[in-house]
């Protein structure tokens, strides 16, 4: 089986080539690995049918638990028939569809392959993160089909709602995956159904993979992306949008009812949004008059059909619900191809413009009315043996068993009254209607479209091979003593009086359709999933501007403040919610300290007022001079010569680069009311310091090991009486030489840096055009980039005149 | 600095101090390529100027190569986890494979940086002239407003562009490039806080002066310099002042010192935690993870591509692989009272990520944007604090890493007459124009977005079941859905590509050389590799946990 998957996958990859020469040998070509995995499943089907089942297994990232893991089974049977038949059909119904050399159909073919490749991949998978991978693979393909070239706003709008809304169900999937894969501790399915797990995760597990379920399948809310997905080319609809891809949902929930039997929210879960999508889409198809949007419509109304029947999780509906899956995917692919036909021929899908199309195109009116009467649920066909079980599955139940089968006779109904509406539509004549021109079609149109719809009818006639199929799949459920057999004739019972009234009900809608679509325009809708699902779009994209807009503006200031203010929220809370006392807490030491504590204040408050750049350095430089006051006081004065030494060198320093720039800060005010939100994150962020520096000081532990050797020490030992004095010469006497050299190497580096720079200056200084001269300067000193910037003054000097000693400081 | 702490050991003078054993064959790589840092400065000085481009490239090259064959060959010894240089570096194997992603991505980002053909003269400033071009900051996607570097008025135009742009690049950024390197595989072996925090700053300073160094668009990548710088600075300061909160608690800045210290103490737990947030400001500021991720986008979109590559991948994986050591060694016994905090820092970096990054119209801002989501994503792996999570971090960096640079490697190819066009309109069509890069794109992008058989949604895939082992299910549940939201915006890169029609003004592509080509097709092979064959990486990548 995983030689079938890859040889899709690799004569996908080299198929471009033969499709830019030739486009019907590629679809031809194309066409050969899903006929020999046909060939293939069917050659095992007797096997596998005589309860066999065949397992194929590869490792592939085992401390991951990731397995590559294939397992043939009746449901697997079942959907390989599928998949890979009607992929031979409608690759083989390419050619003629798309024409020679068309653009749409080279780039068509390879990625048709390989999406029949990924379908063949997941509906063998035996292991839920497989089937995650290649649940992603399909999104990809079909997003990749359904865009083609992506000529129109719509086809790209369409292809981008459709990756939107279930790569979105894809994630959550996974989500539900990996939460009943820890549930049970294994990711196989065959072993899940084995040994269903329990517990309270798998609810929860539950309801995410019917989310993907729902969204891959287009159950109500998320079904609007297939009705859009129809300006794919007619094709890519009868295969993803029929056949295969939109089963994958259905598929799953198939796959894992046997698991979830257990939680009541599954069968309840599937039965309310199955049953609404049914009825909801069977509505809106009565009205549609695109016949492709119609038979879109359709595949939503019946996906929710089958979601029910499968969800149920009893012998009866597992029987119905693989019986319906079968009928469905045969039945809607070979309406799809013939409305592609009728596209084709007639140029229109449009109800309102054809007419008469039916005499001039018999053949196709005989492939369509078994289609048609096997959606409809008319006997012989394969869709009449799955509506009637379908409506035994809830006959005999309590009250909410009859709801349902009451909503699947209302759904009926629809589906008959639009299976009436689109051979109406398609084939009636219609008065006051020009007859259609249309060419014959070719048998290469022709015969693909045939295959299904007979198969459709074959199958309900010799029901007994399906009945074996879906009798193999369904025996993981309990049987109970007399198990449901499909059958044409079980007698008068209550399921044919169902049929019975669905078939009337729906004939009656359709002969009554002109006032029913007047009662519809009437009616308000309030919800439509197609807005909801715009607006929601329109609101994440409003909202991101907006915080964009607010937050990232490329002001430093207020990056700063965004950090200032996390740095407060989780370290201030970190002071609050843990109260350490602040112990001997004195207002003040010396009565001194208060006129010196008020004049830094204020100056503070003088350097943030400033306009001008001298009053602001000179300000800077009052603090400074203040703190050192506060180092005298508390009997410091080596540290306070220090700080009054440092103080005067910036402050010089200051005054030779002011000499170069504006007097006034150029940057005009803010609004008032950021003013005050900045103001109030720098006094937050300022008193924090404060109270931080408080607690943390007094949070001290008894001084270290280290620092009562060196106060011991420091007398005795290296004859000083000021220990930090003798930390720098004696204890550490290395570090500071060490310090002292890589100070002293880079300030020569700068210093010849500068000088160099000077050198060149002079030298280049009359030959140079004056652009040239300056763009010399600034390349002069690479390691000064981070602190030049593209900050220049405006008076046309260069920035490396200026003082070394500034450097320095820097340093 | 030197004044500030050492062990009590000094004071001992009389006695006769044996030095501390130095492990050379385990911190060789490192030696290797601090060595190559200097020469490459010499080479700078003393080579002669048209030779120095093919001798930095070559030195750089080989420097790499040899460092990565070292650690290959030591690797596979199957060395028990050391420490070394008495205990400041820990030599285990997540230093290891950090190490061997740090090289790997170093390489690619050197071949990147190397490029001559793309840009004709190489995209850094050229040697003899620097003039800046007209002002770009129109094309800049909402980098304006009252910044503090736009003091000036705008510069003159050059008229010497002509000659600029045959000059060669200066060579600097090759030294630069290594010596930050070099900080970044220390910084991620550092085992003590003093080691970190000067490794934070050996690898921050050149990447500083890099980012400002683009020969187009002066105006813009000095101002990312500036901005990248200050707030660096701002981030550096934090973390000390955590380092000294730390010291105050624990009584040494040794991480394991921290632990014993964490590990049933009736000391303050104000110090511990109010150091632990200030220290922890500091790394995710490197991680640029939200909420300190204002730099990415303003850094990311103006300094040059190749940089924005190196920095974004290589950054990235140094700052998680010490908030991992930091969190992992020193914090595990209190983490039940800081996760939470961790909680709500991942929860906005994702939502930032993934939702400011819808409305990006500029390529390079909107990959910053997803950067800052990834960070996201890569913060939950670190919180798990279990070895899983470990190993699925260390997995996750590797394949981000790579994926990225080729990302950067990709939109460095898409150009007009102005340089990169960055501005997203300008991809519109580009499958129809060069189909062989939109395509490697949308892969890349795809990888990004996490899509199965790419490295992405391994890493992901890794990081998110090591979280719901570890209990954190709500965290993974919002990380999906960021996830998805997410997607949406590196799909309609996708769909711009290959369904929209091309403009007729539109950007060419320029062949790449056999550089940038090499970058690419590596950063390509590995994240297909990674997505399909993820077995050896991941057993490499949890052999085992830190020592200290």
């Amino acid at each position: 089986m995983l030689a079938l998957v890859v040889s899709h996958l690799l004569v996908a990859l080299a198929l471009p080539w033969v499709a830019a020469r030739n486009t019907r040998a590629a679809f031809t070509v194309a066409a050969l690995p899903p006929a020999a995995a046909l060939v293939w499943t069917l050659g095992h089907a007797g096997a596998v049918l005589g309860g066999q089942e065949i397992v194929e297994s590869l490792a592939w990232a085992p401390r991951l638990g990731l397995e590559i893991t294939f397992r043939l089974d009746p449901l697997a049977l079942l959907m390989t028939v599928l998949v890979s038949g009607i992929g031979v059909l409608v690759l083989l119904y390419c050619p003629g569809y798309f024409g020679p050399g068309s653009a749409d159909g080279r780039r068509s073919a390879p990625l048709l392959l390989a999406f029949a490749g990924v379908m063949l991949g997941l509906v063998l998978a035996d292991d839920l993160l497989l089937v995650y991978v290649f649940w992603e693979l399909t999104t990809i393909c079909s997003f990749l089909l359904v865009g083609q070239s992506g000529i129109s706003r719509e086809q790209r709008r369409s292809a981008m709602q459709a990756l939107v809304v279930t790569i979105f169900g894809g994630l959550v999937m996974l989500l539900g995956f990996v939460v009943l894969g820890e549930a049970a501790g294994t990711y196989r399915i065959s072993e899940l159904v084995a040994d269903p797990p329990g517990g309270g995760a798998m609810a929860a597990a539950a309801v995410l993979i019917l989310i993907g379920a729902f969204t891959k399948s287009a159950q109500l809310p998320f079904h609007n992306w297939l009705p859009a997905a129809m300006v794919a080319p007619t094709p890519v609809s009868a295969y993803l949008h029929a056949a295969s891809m939109v089963k994958a949902g259905v598929f799953l929930v198939a796959r894992l009812t046997p698991v979830f039997a257990g939680v009541v929210a599954w069968p309840v879960l599937t039965a309310v949004f199955g049953l609404l999508t049914m009825i909801v889409a069977g509505w809106r198809a009565l009205h549609e008059y695109d016949l492709k949007i119609l038979l879109a419509y359709g595949t939503v109304s019946q996906l929710g059909f089958v979601m029910v029947l499968v969800g149920a999780g009893t012998h009866t509906g597992a029987v119905a619900g693989t019986a319906m899956l079968l009928a469905h995917g045969l039945f809607k692919s070979a309406l799809f191809l013939v409305v592609g036909i009728v596209d084709h021929e007639a140029g229109s899908r449009d109800i309102r413009e054809l007419s008469g199309l039916g005499r001039r195109l018999p053949w196709l009116v005989v492939i369509a009315v078994p289609a048609a009467a096997s959606m409809a649920g008319l006997p012989p066909t394969l869709g009449f043996l799955g509506k009637e079980a379908a409506f035994e599955v809830f006959l005999h139940g309590g009250a909410g068993q009859a709801a349902i089968a009451a909503g699947l006779v209302l759904g009926s109904v629809f589906t008959v009254g639009y299976s009436a509406r689109l051979l109406w539509g398609a084939f009636a004549n219609k008065p006051g209607i020009p007859a259609t021109a249309a060419h014959a079609p070719g048998a290469g149109l022709l015969l693909p479209a045939a295959v299904p719809a007979l198969a459709g009818v074959v199958l309900g006639v010799v029901y007994p091979a399906v009945d074996e199929l879906s009798a193999a799949y369904a025996a993981v459920f309990e049987a109970g003593t007399d198990p449901y057999h499909l059958a044409l004739w079980h007698g008068l019972n209550l399921a044919l009086l169902c049929s019975l009234i669905a078939l009337a009900g729906g004939l009656v809608v359709h002969a009554a359709r002109t006032p029913i679509t007047r009662v519809r325009g009437r009616l308000v809708n309030p919800l439509n999933a197609q807005r909801a699902y715009e607006r929601s779009m329109a609101l994440l994209e409003r909202v991101a501007v907006g915080v964009t807009g607010r937050v990232q503006a490329g002001s430093l200031p207020t990056y700063l403040g965004i950090i200032l203010l996390t740095v407060l929220a989780v370290s201030g809370t970190a002071l609050l919610t843990r109260s350490t006392p602040i112990e001997q807490f004195r207002a003040w030491d010396r009565i001194l300290q208060v006129p010196l504590a008020i004049a830094i204040l204020i100056a503070v408050a003088g350097v943030v007022r400033a306009r001008r750049r001298l009053t602001a350095v000179l300000l800077v430089g009052v603090i400074g001079y203040g703190i050192g006051g506060i180092f005298i006081i508390d009997g410091a004065p080596d540290l306070a010569l220090t700080q009054f030494l440092v103080e005067t060198l910036t402050l010089v320093a200051f005054v030779f680069v002011l000499r170069r720039l504006p007097v006034r800060f150029t940057q005009s005010d803010p609004a008032p009311g950021l003013r005050w939100v900045k103001m109030l994150i720098a006094v937050g962020g300022g008193v924090f310091m404060a109270f931080a520096s408080m607690i943390f000081s007094s949070a001290r532990q008894t001084p270290s090991g280290v620092s009562e050797q060196y106060i011991a020490r420091a007398e005795q030992g290296a004859g000083a009486t000021n220990v930090v004095n003798a930390i720098i010469v004696d204890f550490r006497a290395f570090d500071t030489i060490g310090e002292i050299s890589v100070l002293a190497v880079a300030a020569t580096g700068v210093a010849s840096l500068i000088l160099t720079s000077r050198h060149e200056r002079r030298r280049r200084r009359g030959s140079l055009p004056i652009t040239e001269r300056s763009a010399a300067d600034e390349s002069a000193a690479p390691g000064n980039a981070g602190a030049a910037g593209p900050i220049r003054p405006g008076t046309g000097e260069d920035p490396q005149g200026r003082d070394p000693r500034q450097e320095e400081v820097r340093e | 600095m030197g004044v500030t702490t050492q062990t009590g050991a000094v004071i001992l003078a009389q006695q006769s101090i044996a030095p501390p054993p130095i492990h050379y064959s385990a911190i060789a790589p490192v030696l290797i390529v601090l060595g190559a840092a200097c020469l490459a400065v010499l080479v700078e000085a003393f080579v002669p100027r048209r030779l120095r481009w093919s001798v930095q490239v070559g030195l750089s090259l080989c420097t790499l190569v040899a460092a990565g064959a070292w650690l290959v060959v030591y690797a596979r010894g199957e060395p028990m986890g050391l420490t070394t240089l008495a205990d400041t570096l820990a030599i285990d194997t997540p230093t290891l494979f950090l190490w061997g992603t740090l090289l790997v991505l170093g390489l690619a980002s050197i071949l990147l940086i190397a490029d001559r053909s793309v840009e004709p003269g190489g995209a850094f400033v050229a040697e003899s002239s620097a003039a800046p071009s007209p002002s770009p900051r129109a094309a800049s996607g909402g980098s304006t407003g009252g910044t503090a570097t736009s003091i000036a008025p705008a510069p003159t135009p050059a008229p010497a562009r002509a000659t600029a742009s045959v000059a060669e690049m200066r060579t600097e950024v090759f030294p630069l490039g290594l010596f930050s390197l070099g900080g970044m595989m220390v910084f991620c072996a550092a085992n003590d806080l003093l080691t970190m925090f000067i490794a934070l700053e050996a690898l921050s300073l050149p990447l500083y002066v890099m980012c400002g160094l683009a020969r187009r668009r002066r105006l813009l990548s000095q101002e990312a310099a500036v901005k990248y710088f200050l707030l660096g600075a701002f981030a550096s300061a934090f973390f000390l002042y955590g380092l000294a909160l730390l010291y105050g608690y624990a009584g040494s800045v040794e991480l394991s010192a921290i632990a014993d210290a964490t590990a049933g103490s009736l000391r303050s737990d104000t110090l511990l935690f109010a150091g632990l947030g200030l220290l922890v400001v500091g790394l995710l500021f490197k991680g640029s993870v939200g909420p300190f991720h204002m730099w990415t986008p303003d850094v990311y979109h103006g300094a040059p591509t190749a940089v924005t590559g190196f920095m974004a991948a290589c950054t990235k994986v140094a700052a998680f692989g010490a908030i991992l050591r930091v969190l992992h060694v020193a914090f595990e016994a209190s983490s039940w009272e800081w996760h939470w905090v961790l909680w709500t820092v991942a929860v906005v970096s994702m939502v930032i990520g993934a939702v400011l990054g819808l409305t990006q119209s500029d390529i390079k801002r909107m990959v910053a944007y997803s950067s800052i989501a990834h960070a996201g994503f890569l913060l939950i792996g670190a919180i798990t604090l279990t070895d899983e999570g470990l190993s699925a971090t260390l997995f996750y960096l590797l394949a981000y890493g790579v994926t990225t640079i080729a990302v950067f490697g990709v939109i460095s190819l898409v150009r007009t007459s102005e340089g990169e066009a960055t501005h997203l309109s300008a991809w519109s069509g580009l499958a129809k124009r060069s189909p062989l890069i939109a395509w490697v794109f949308t892969f890349l992008l795809l990888a990004l977005a996490g899509i199965p058989l790419t490295s992405g949604f391994m890493g992901k895939f890794v990081v998110f079941s090591a979280a719901l082992t570890a209990g954190m299910a709500p965290l993974v549940v919002i990380a999906l859905v960021a996830s998805a939201v997410a997607a949406f915006f590196y799909l309609r890169v996708i769909v711009l590509m290959h369904f929209n029609e091309p403009a007729p003004d539109g950007p060419t592509v320029s062949v790449p050389g056999a550089f940038t080509t090499a970058a690419i097709t590596l950063g390509v092979v590995v994240t297909l590799l990674l997505g399909v064959l993820p077995t050896p990486v991941l057993d490499w990548a949890s052999v085992g946990g830190f020592v200290s």
